[in-house]
């Protein structure tokens, strides 16, 4: 029932580091919740499945866990209901994810023939003589990837994450998603494996898509838990990115590559869970304080809450993807697999590569330009309410969830070589050669890229080189005793005021306007010129919106669709019986004649003919005359 | 060993000379009457006896950025490819860690401009991370295409490699690259046609509006910086773009590399009195230009050569 191999163990630990800092943050965060039973009941219950999701061994046991983490998660959501968006956000979770348990159910069911207690080992059997692997790969990537939020399957993200109550926002964003990567390890590597490679294209494209839409509509937010939110869809895109790279070198027979790859790839996930998880509760030490999600109420708040200001700066550093943290170093990664490239012999494959690369390198400056948004609106600056003004540090239970949650962080740079002896236990498990050694040759100082030529990075002597100078300059600058004044702002003359800095909004314009195919923004501009002026006004105020354009694409254009559709049979259930017969008539019609033009023998003459004559029997026996 | 402490020690004290010589060769070509050489000591040396003025709106960041913006560069100053054959270098730290610890100064620079809650600040930071997020990509590709015709993905041993062994049949390819990272030198720097770094006028400003609450040694900081990271990417440019020069006797090799480094700084002054300064959201069309010029490198790289 139960199976405790490697890959299942480094997945629990990935759980526990990342719920039991929330643990503390939770217990902070209870006396904010009026529905404490509910709340306790539901969050345990939800660690609790995610555990044993990730170490079920077979088909039913994992899937009454998925549905568990799905149910209480889905509960949990459900919290705290004070708008009736957290409403429409968690309708719109539980549709989409049954939508995927659906296909995780039909892939299970093929797989097994029927007897979902088989276990995964039996099911390679299986799914070896399937006919149709492609149509395996799929079910399973809809069904997990719909939970993982990657594009286009994300959407449901940003309503959802934010509308939880903040330690579920990082328990949800930061861990549940992490168990759809393990989903994904563990079914493409043990039923799966051998992989055409096409699929690993698939998953490529996937996630250079995926991060490049998630910074995009993280950049145009200005809700600071959506915004994360969006993150999260960027960060799956970047794991997607090591995964399809591995899944490509795999097929193409690079082992080494492909294992680092994957590596780099289940590095990331630790990594995305430690400092998404930090984020989270940041932005939910700061809307507890505030009372509003809203950014652009934010402002000044590292005088008020120094703490909760310098975790968020760890995780926001390490989010960027700057060094040395460890978001840099995954990220590090997987840019070197994808260097490796040049490796590979298909000159299309090897010519296309690049564009992922130019994805993962954009998602990195947006990342950057977003942070330096999300932090420097939300603590830097003045106060841009009255809610920010009367801020204070939270209580001492969140404070040690955060502290608690960036030394996770710290200790993911810091013992880089530890997680690794791990990450390579898990792929020697899968049947992987060991190439723990190629990435630490000499020591734990250094980190080697496995392919030829590759580079090296050095975490620990860059941090320290970085700490040194800076704190040489420090002291240096102390021991001068440099006179220092506090003054003012200088603002042309004019008093610096709140009003007068820049909003989040602003911040993200020019990136919002190159973008603005993408955005389509909603803007409204009110003014109250005065006297006609087209440049003086009293007062005005500009709005912008912007809605997903998946959003409106696929979703919204299946709403119209199903509306449409609807609406014909509401009028077909309001025919007289006459025409249920002509009906049925036509049905028949139809059978035989498809029956006759595609089994039998095929000729485009009859085709047409039969086609008039169906069109001409509908025409006259069911539709009839307008009234 | 002594080559390479004395080869940082030089270009970090050489930087403000290169800046002065940029601007100084940008006003005997509008026949003004030319600064001194040593206009950049004289700066640094007053604002350093300047007391320092902390705006009253700012926090902690404030008062540690500085540091931080400076200490990454200075980080990067041991990492360049060697000036001398011969010479002690560190070979293995790749392209990846060197743009990153850029965009970790620009980082905090970006967030400076933030913390003093001036309007200028503000708009200098929204403009310098929209720049930024675009030369990302540009430099990466810039980055692969080079590292993929030197051998390898060290800064320091591509560079030693280009002067070994010039990639001969990769000529177009390396052109390509070398158009792409003289546009990328322009852009991170904040020189004309992206940045004016002599203006003080809001509409166009973007290095010197996140910079405008600080005095003093603050100030003085963030000079040495931008002069620090002129000469970084100037170094760059110097020793894997004009490989040459580097097997010569140890004070020829020497001259030879600060006299490419004039070339670079006169080439950049020229291309500034030329041109006039890009709209902000013509930007990008310089940016998407580098962008293609690197995508152009690795093809012509993989269809011909490989």
């Amino acid at each position: 029932m139960f199976v405790f191999d490697t890959l299942s163990l480094v997945f629990v630990g990935l759980i526990l580091l990342g719920s039991v800092p929330n643990l503390f943050y939770s217990f902070g965060y209870l006396p904010h919740i009026e529905r404490k039973l509910h709340y306790q009941l539901h969050y345990f219950a939800f660690i609790f499945s995610m555990l044993g999701v990730v170490i079920s061994a077979n088909a039913l046991v994992f899937l009454f866990f998925w549905e568990l983490m799905s149910l209480t998660s889905w509960q949990l959501i459900l919290t705290e209901v004070k708008e009736k968006s957290t409403i429409n956000a968690a309708k719109f979770y539980f549709i989409m994810t049954h939508f995927g348990f659906l296909f995780l159910l039909l892939f299970f069911l093929i797989v097994t023939n029927g007897d979902l207690e088989m276990g995964f080992a039996q099911m390679k059997a299986v799914a070896s003589v399937f006919a149709y692997p492609t149509l395996l790969f799929f079910f399973l990537i809809l069904g997990f990837l719909s939970k993982a939020g990657a594009v286009p399957l994300h959407v449901w993200l940003p309503y959802a994450h934010p509308a939880a109550p903040s330690p579920v926002s990082a328990l949800m964003s930061g861990v549940m998603l992490k168990v759809a990567i393990y989903g994904l390890f563990r079914f493409l590597f043990d039923v799966l494996y051998p992989w055409p490679l096409e699929w690993g294209i698939v998953i490529l494209s996937l996630g250079a898509l995926s991060s490049l839409v998630g910074v995009l509509y993280a950049l145009s937010e200005h809700d600071i838990k959506a915004l994360l939110a969006n993150h999260s869809i960027e960060n799956i895109g970047i794991i997607l990115i090591g995964f399809g790279m591995g899944m490509i070198f795999d097929t193409l027979g690079l082992h080494t590559l492909s294992t680092f790859a994957f590596m780099a790839a289940l590095f990331h996930t630790f990594n995305h869970m430690s400092f998404k998880s930090l984020l989270f509760m940041g932005a939910g030490s700061v809307l507890h304080q505030t009372h509003t999600k809203n950014m652009e109420k934010y402002g000044g708040l590292i005088k008020a809450m120094p703490l909760t200001a310098f975790t968020f700066l760890i995780a926001a550093i390490s989010i960027s993807a700057l060094p040395p943290s460890n978001g840099f170093l995954s990220e590090w990664m997987i840019f070197q697999s994808m260097l490796s490239s040049s490796h590979i012999d298909n000159i299309s494959l090897k010519l296309a590569i690049p564009f992922a690369i130019f994805a993962l390198a954009m998602t990195g400056g947006l990342a950057i330009a977003c942070f330096v948004k999300a932090y420097g609106i939300v603590f830097l600056g003045l106060h841009r309410s009255s809610n920010a003004k009367h801020a204070h540090e939270v209580n001492f239970l969140m404070k040690s969830g955060m502290v608690f949650m960036s030394l996770v962080v710290l200790s993911l740079m810091l013992f880089t070589p530890f997680y690794f002896t791990w990450f390579d236990k898990v792929f020697v498990d899968l049947g992987r050669v060991s190439i723990y050694v190629k990435i630490f040759p000499d020591g734990l100082w250094h980190m080697h890229s496995v392919g030829i030529n590759g580079g090296i990075v050095s975490p620990i002597i860059l941090l320290g080189a970085l700490l040194g100078v800076t704190l040489l300059m420090a002291f240096a600058y102390r021991v001068f005793g440099i006179r220092t004044r506090v003054h003012n702002s200088w603002a042309c003359g004019y008093k610096t005021s709140a009003k007068t800095q820049y909003t989040a909004t602003g911040f993200a314009g020019p990136i919002r306007r190159f973008f603005s195919w993408l955005y389509r923004p909603h803007e409204t501009i009110e003014k109250q010129t005065i006297a006609g002026h087209a440049t003086k006004f009293t007062n005005s105020s500009y709005e912008v919106h912007v809605k997903p354009l998946f959003e409106t694409l696929f979703y919204d254009s299946v709403a119209k669709a199903v509306g449409l559709m609807s609406y014909w049979v509401y009028r077909l259930s309001h025919f007289e019986q006459t025409r249920y017969a002509a009906m049925i008539f036509n049905m028949m019609l139809t059978v035989l004649f498809s029956y006759r033009v595609f089994a039998h023998d095929f000729s485009w003459a009859t085709f047409v003919l039969e086609f008039l004559v169906m069109l001409v029997s509908i025409k006259i026996l069911i539709i009839g005359d307008k009234k | 060993m002594i080559y390479y402490f004395a080869s940082i020690v030089v270009l970090i004290l050489f930087a403000p000379i290169l800046l002065s010589y940029m601007k100084a060769t940008k006003m005997v070509l509008l026949f003004k009457r030319p600064i001194s050489l040593m206009q950049g000591y004289r700066d640094f040396s007053k604002l350093m006896q300047k007391e320092t003025i902390i705006s009253e709106e700012s926090s902690a960041i404030s008062r540690w950025a500085p540091f931080l913006v400076l200490s990454p560069l200075i980080v990067i100053m041991f990492f360049l490819p060697p000036v001398v054959k011969g010479a002690y270098y560190v070979s293995f730290v790749d392209a990846f860690t060197i743009t990153g610890l850029i965009s970790l100064s620009t980082f905090f620079l970006m967030l400076l401009g933030l913390d003093s809650a001036s309007a200028f600040g503000g708009m200098g930071s929204s403009r310098e991370s929209f720049i930024a997020a675009l030369v990302e990509p540009a430099m990466v590709l810039t980055i692969f295409s080079v590292s993929l015709m030197a051998g390898d993905l060290g800064v320091g041993q591509a560079g030693v490699n280009l002067a070994e062994h010039f990639p001969k049949e990769h000529m177009a390819s390396f052109l390509f690259a070398g158009i792409s990272f003289f546009i990328l030198l322009i852009a991170e720097n904040g020189r004309i046609p992206v940045d004016n770094p002599e203006t003080h006028l809001e509409l166009t400003m973007v290095h010197e509006a996140m910079i405008l609450d600080l005095t003093g040694v603050y100030l003085a900081i963030i000079e040495s910086a931008a002069s620090i990271k002129f000469v970084i990417f100037a170094s760059l440019f110097a020793s894997l773009f004009l490989p040459f020069g580097y097997e010569l006797a140890a004070p020829l090799a020497i001259a030879v590399f600060i006299l490419k480094l004039f070339l670079i700084a006169t080439a950049v002054a020229f291309l500034e009195v030329n041109t006039a300064k890009l709209r902000l959201f013509k930007v990008p069309n310089l940016l998407g230009l580098a962008i293609v010029f690197a995508f152009l490198s690795l093809i012509t790289f993989y269809v011909l050569g490989a």
